[in-house]
């Protein structure tokens, strides 16, 4: 088979439907990616349009631009939009359309779900959107502090918009993180150990575990906070055994390691791009992994110093300003790699270096008065001021806004194939770069003088008049200066002008593929032996077309690609992918109807709504099954590998696991919730405590105990070949027993409206019987399986994901049993 | 996934002990107690004890992942898993000092 | 702290333009040793560890601590305007208005009748949150007697921008009259 003869084939084998039709049913990463960065940048666009708003507004003093009640809802949108709707899915965008192709592979791990995450994201930000059309959008600040967000102090549907129209996006960001977690940990080219990672998927992989554990407290923050509003549930209201300070903690424990979600991937686009601009390679590859693992930790310890204002004692303070001060270390280290990267080679002021050079102008000043507001002393004035919009936007738009453009303009020729023509993109960086810190410093300055954030008026005698103006005129330069790199880009992609083939002379496997990308990647996979490929075999491209690197024959219609050991980078198994279905687009729909349904409070659909989703899961899973053992199949250069689902350990598994990681953190945060209350909030102890009963406790926990034991011996008789039926069943009752006690628990909680206590034991048992019936549907699933002949001592994949439910289900029902009973017990 | 462990575990120790002497020094200031253990007042002394527990279990997972029989076999993965050990040692040290010397409960 | 941070700030500049400048590539190993150990973890560590310290000074020193001339008043945000109460005229209720005497140590209890709010009065203290279910006690102290502008600090919806109050304060004789309430 020659070059073109292969290229023929697995584009029909690959290639998503033709036309708009494609965009619906495509599950192809390029796409996607390409879909996910467009749709961000619309969102920045209208993010941005609503900054200037907010700069019009303020650029004279009694402004009547826009009223106190618009204003709100503009100030809310702005950063609601900018942090969740434009950030987090350029990240997403990015890594989705790059990781698999700097990986050396063909896809991600779950195509079906990049594409259900794209979908989400797209009805999550359109009901955004939608809200504020109609006038009706968030107006709390993007932080929703109640008791000003609850039931009553907001009681129009705004509020509501934002907790469950972010929730629903969140559940994207969660899919893309599991997915880029389980692509990175072992959808690599073969040969490619942990050390010969590029330093982009190092970065994405910390960022993209980041998600999956900063992301649950605010997803669970939402909850409670919707819960409260909708149904009285009194989580946040002192009076009632719930308190302000629990939100706060929930949001923030989400909110900083945010900051440090959206500088990661931005590092890891500069740790890629700058040693390019500088024809060398990355000084300290090893260090800077270090570095960003430090940083993600440690962002985790510093939530509080979002609060140091809310009255917390002097020491709990002093711990959070140690961790904030000692957060800028890595960051040193990676600032100072960098430079030592520029010294070590020959820096070229081509575009994206001048980007480039604009982060390090521009983030250098806004750590440097991050590490001002760490200290203590300095933030009780600060707080609150303009000083911290300043900040904060020196941080995000020094930290991604600038490396992201140095990123567009370094990859546009990839994803078009083409050569830049006009030369716009010089005019409009020095626009965006003189535009921005006009802006900016300016509003430091007036932060100092003691404007508060959020206002959205001041008077002529406060003095604040000039400097305003200052800012907004920088404010609208800025503007241009985007408005110009937004048509440089729209001109680059319109205008015919051929590019070579990796026109920076890069190292890595991005540029081993004719451009713009083909569906599949790459015709045969390279083995990896350093961390530059191209450098060393410059004529990579050449050869893995030419179909002499593995999986270099088409098999039947399959899109195929394979795995790799985590730390070795050894193949160890062979991946079939789902080909393109509309099945994603109509299960985000039906989970927006869902959303929508609490939304409107039309709470008939909402079963509607579940029962969908579930139908719509099982046809998901169903459908990876096969009816007959695989034998192990050849992949080229004298290697046979394993079906996945002939292993232990399948795609499914790693993707459980980390989903696992994130609903834990989730579970975590809501025993740390109910810990909080009890031990910190006013109005306890509680005036009835739950009535213990050791029927259902002893239900509940011999279910927890039978269910995984049951599911363990249905998984050794399996394989060796007997039928597992009768342990799936055991493993079933298992699970109908917690299910049973968990209910018990909700209907016999106090009065879940009156205490906090009881509104967080009825939360708990709905947790646990979440996850009970989700574990009897899964056993149900393995055992219609199993009937219908679709296990075997071979095909056991099956088995060790659902165990692993099976025993999460276990462990979160005894914890959550003993939580109520226990207390009553002692007593 | 052994390795990937080996690289999270020290900071992840330290989340945990950040977290819980943060919760040990909220739980006591939430509830009054006296006394006195080696001239230091209770408090203190619970927290110094709970800050020291914590620098002695970071320097066990120092020393475990310089050792041979548990760090990894490869160079790249020792490297960074050393790099985080220290690093869970140092942000023990440092963002835990305040117990020895700030007003606690004020 | 602003001229430390200029002079860092200044450092990384120098040193980013210094790049351009034509050189021979060195190897890898004398770089990493200078700007990852060197400038990247060992000068940080020592430059945040001083403010640390300097920090944690300062945030001691602003501590309530106990003292015999405090004077106790209490402070209570409501959408839209503060009432202030005084320990030592128990019946005596201001709006929008706090009053105390200069040149002695003021104990405020923060309060709120509704949604979270922020004490602020830049020129005598920082700014302390106002939470449901919570007291919080803020040390303020004005050197000299006058009128000081204060505002409540914490975004709470519509109004927010004209939520502000004034900090009169007085002289030992002033003051005196207006604990036996001589002064409106």
């Amino acid at each position: 088979m020659n070059a073109l003869e292969r290229h023929r084939k697995l584009t029909t084998i690959w290639a998503s439907e033709k036309g708009f039709k494609g965009w619906f049913s495509t599950v192809n990463h390029t796409d996607l990616g390409r879909m996910f960065l467009v749709t961000a940048f619309f969102f920045f666009i209208i993010g941005g349009l609503l900054a200037m708003l907010i700069r019009v507004q303020l650029a004279t003093p009694h402004s009547a631009f826009a009223g106190p009640e618009i204003y709100n809802q503009i100030f809310t949108m702005h950063g609601t939009i900018m942090m969740f709707l434009f950030a987090i899915p350029t990240f997403e965008g990015l890594a989705i359309y790059l990781l698999p192709k700097i990986l050396g592979t063909r896809d991600l791990a779950f195509p079906r779900l990049t594409a259900y995450g794209y979908w989400c994201y797209a009805f999550g930000g359109s009901m955004m959107l939608i809200a504020m059309v109609f006038g009706i959008a968030p107006n709390g600040g993007w932080f929703m502090y109640p008791p000003l967000s609850s039931a009553i102090y907001s009681p129009g549907i705004n509020t509501d918009f934002w907790l469950i129209g972010i929730t629903f996006v969140e559940i994207s960001a969660v899919a893309a993180a599991v997915e880029i977690t389980v692509s990175i940990l072992k959808y690599r080219a073969p040969g490619m150990s942990l050390d010969k990672m590029p330093i982009f998927a190092w970065y994405a992989l910390i960022t993209a575990l980041m998600i999956l554990t900063g992301f649950p407290p605010l997803i669970l923050g939402s909850v409670l906070l919707e819960v409260e509003r909708a149904f009285g549930f009194p989580f946040f209201q002192a009076d009632l055994g719930g308190d302000s300070l629990l939100w706060q903690h929930l949001f923030w424990l989400f909110g900083h390691p945010e900051v440090y979600i959206i500088f990661l991937p931005a590092a890891g686009v500069i740790s890629t791009i700058l040693p390019v601009m500088c024809r060398t390679t990355l000084l300290g590859y090893g260090w800077i992994v270090a570095a960003a693992l430090a940083l993600a930790f440690l962002s985790f310890g510093l939530w509080v110093h979002h609060m140091f204002t809310t009255g917390i004692p002097h020491m709990g303070l002093a711990f959070f300003s140690a961790a904030s001060t000692l957060v800028a270390v890595p960051t040193g280290v990676q600032i100072f790699a960098w430079i030592g990267t520029m010294w070590k080679g020959r820096p070229e002021l081509r575009l994206p270096m001048l980007h480039l050079l604009g982060f390090f102008f521009t983030f250098v000043i806004g750590g440097l008065t991050g590490v001002m507001v760490a200290v203590v002393p300095f933030d009780w004035q600060a707080h609150d001021t303009a000083f911290i919009t300043a900040h904060l936007h020196y941080v995000l738009f020094g930290g991604f806004v600038f490396p992201i453009f140095a990123g567009i303009y370094y990859w546009l020729p990839h994803v078009t194939g083409r050569r830049r023509f006009f030369r716009l993109g010089e005019l409009a960086f020095a626009l965006v770069f003189i535009g921005f810190h006009v802006t900016f410093l300016a509003m430091h300055w007036v932060g100092l003088l003691g404007q508060r954030r959020r206002i959205p008026t001041y008077a002529p005698e406060d003095g604040w008049t000039a400097i305003n103006l200052i800012s907004s005129v920088g404010s609208f330069v800025l503007a241009i200066g985007i408005g110009m790199i937004l048509i440089d880009v729209i001109l680059h992609v319109l205008t015919a002008s051929r590019g070579r083939r990796n026109p920076w002379g890069a190292g890595t496997l991005e540029w081993a593929m004719p451009t713009p990308p083909l569906a599949y990647n790459f015709a045969s996979l390279p083995h990896i032996t350093s961390r530059d490929p191209l450098v060393d075999q410059p004529d990579l491209a050449v050869q893995l077309a030419r179909g002499e690197g593995y999986l270099g024959t088409p098999r039947n219609t399959w899109r195929e690609t394979l795995t790799v050991d985590i730390a070795s980078g050894k193949p160890d198994m062979h991946v079939i992918y789902p080909s393109n279905t509309r099945l994603p687009i109509l299960m985000s729909a039906v989970t927006g109807v869902f959303f929508v349904s609490l939304l409107l409070k039309f709470y008939w659909t909402v079963p509607v709504a579940v029962i969908g989703v579930t139908i719509l899961v099982w046809r998901w899973v169903w459908g990876l099954g096969r009816g007959a053992d695989l034998a192990p199949l050849p992949i080229g250069h004298g290697i046979t590998l394993p079906n996945a689902g002939m292993t232990a350990r399948s795609p499914g598994w790693w993707g459980s696991i980390f989903l696992l990681t994130a609903n834990a953190t989730f579970f975590g945060s809501l025993l740390f919730g109910f810990a909080f209350l009890w031990t910190v909030a006013p109005g306890w102890p509680p005036p009835v405590w739950f009535d213990p009963s050791m029927t259902e406790l002893g239900a509940g926990l011999s279910g927890a105990i039978i269910g995984p034991i049951a599911m363990r011996l249905a998984k050794s008789v399996n394989s060796k070949g007997r039928s597992s039926i009768t342990g799936a069943t055991m493993s079933l009752f298992g699970a109908i027993l917690v299910a049973v006690a968990s209910a018990a628990m909700m209907w016999r909680t106090p009065s879940p409206v009156d205490h906090a206590y009881g509104a967080t034991l009825f939360v708990l048992g709905g947790y646990g019987l979440f996850h009970a019936v989700l574990a009897m549907l899964m056993t149900s699933f393995l055992i219609a399986r199993i009937v219908r002949g679709f296990t075997s001592a071979v095909r056991r994949a099956e088995f060790s994901i659902i165990g692993l439910w099976v025993d999460y289900t276990s462990v979160i029902g005894v914890l959550i049993l003993l939580a109520a009973h226990l207390p009553g017990v002692l007593q | 996934m052994k390795d990937v462990f080996r690289i999270l575990i020290a900071p992840l120790v330290w989340f945990a002990s950040f977290s819980a002497v943060y919760g040990l020094h909220g739980l006591m200031c939430g509830h009054e107690m006296s006394g006195v253990v080696f001239g230091l007042p209770l408090e203190r002394a619970y927290l110094v004890a709970a800050y020291v527990c914590a620098i002695a279990v970071q320097m066990v997972l120092l020393v475990a992942l310089y050792s041979s029989r548990i760090a990894s076999p490869s160079p790249f993965v020792r490297f960074v898993s050393h790099a985080t050990g220290w690093v869970g040692l140092i942000a023990t040290i440092w963002s835990l000092v305040p117990v020895v010397f700030t007003t606690y409960c004020g | 702290m602003l001229a430390g941070a200029g002079l860092i700030f200044g450092l990384v500049m120098v040193l980013l333009l210094l790049a351009f400048r034509p050189r021979a590539d060195t190897g890898d190993a004398g770089n990493v040793r200078v700007w990852v150990i060197g400038l990247g973890l060992a000068f940080p560590m020592v430059v945040l560890a001083a403010l640390l310290a300097y920090g944690l000074v300062i945030g001691e020193r602003l501590l309530p601590l106990a003292s015999d001339d405090v004077v106790r008043v209490g402070a209570q945000g409501q959408l839209s305007t503060w009432s202030f109460t005084y320990a030592d005229v128990p019946n005596r209720r201001t709006q929008d208005v706090l009053h105390i005497p200069a040149a002695r140590p003021v104990d405020v209890s923060i309060t709120t009748a509704d949604v979270i709010h922020s004490f602020w009065v830049p020129r005598l203290a920082g700014k302390l949150d106002a939470i449901p279910g919570r007291t919080n006690i803020l040390r303020i102290e004005a050197d000299f007697p006058g009128t000081y502008h204060g505002v409540s600090a914490e975004f709470s919806g519509t109004g927010y921008d004209h939520f502000s109050f004034t900090v009169i304060a007085h002289d030992a004789e002033d003051w005196d009259a207006f604990l036996d309430e001589d002064i409106e």
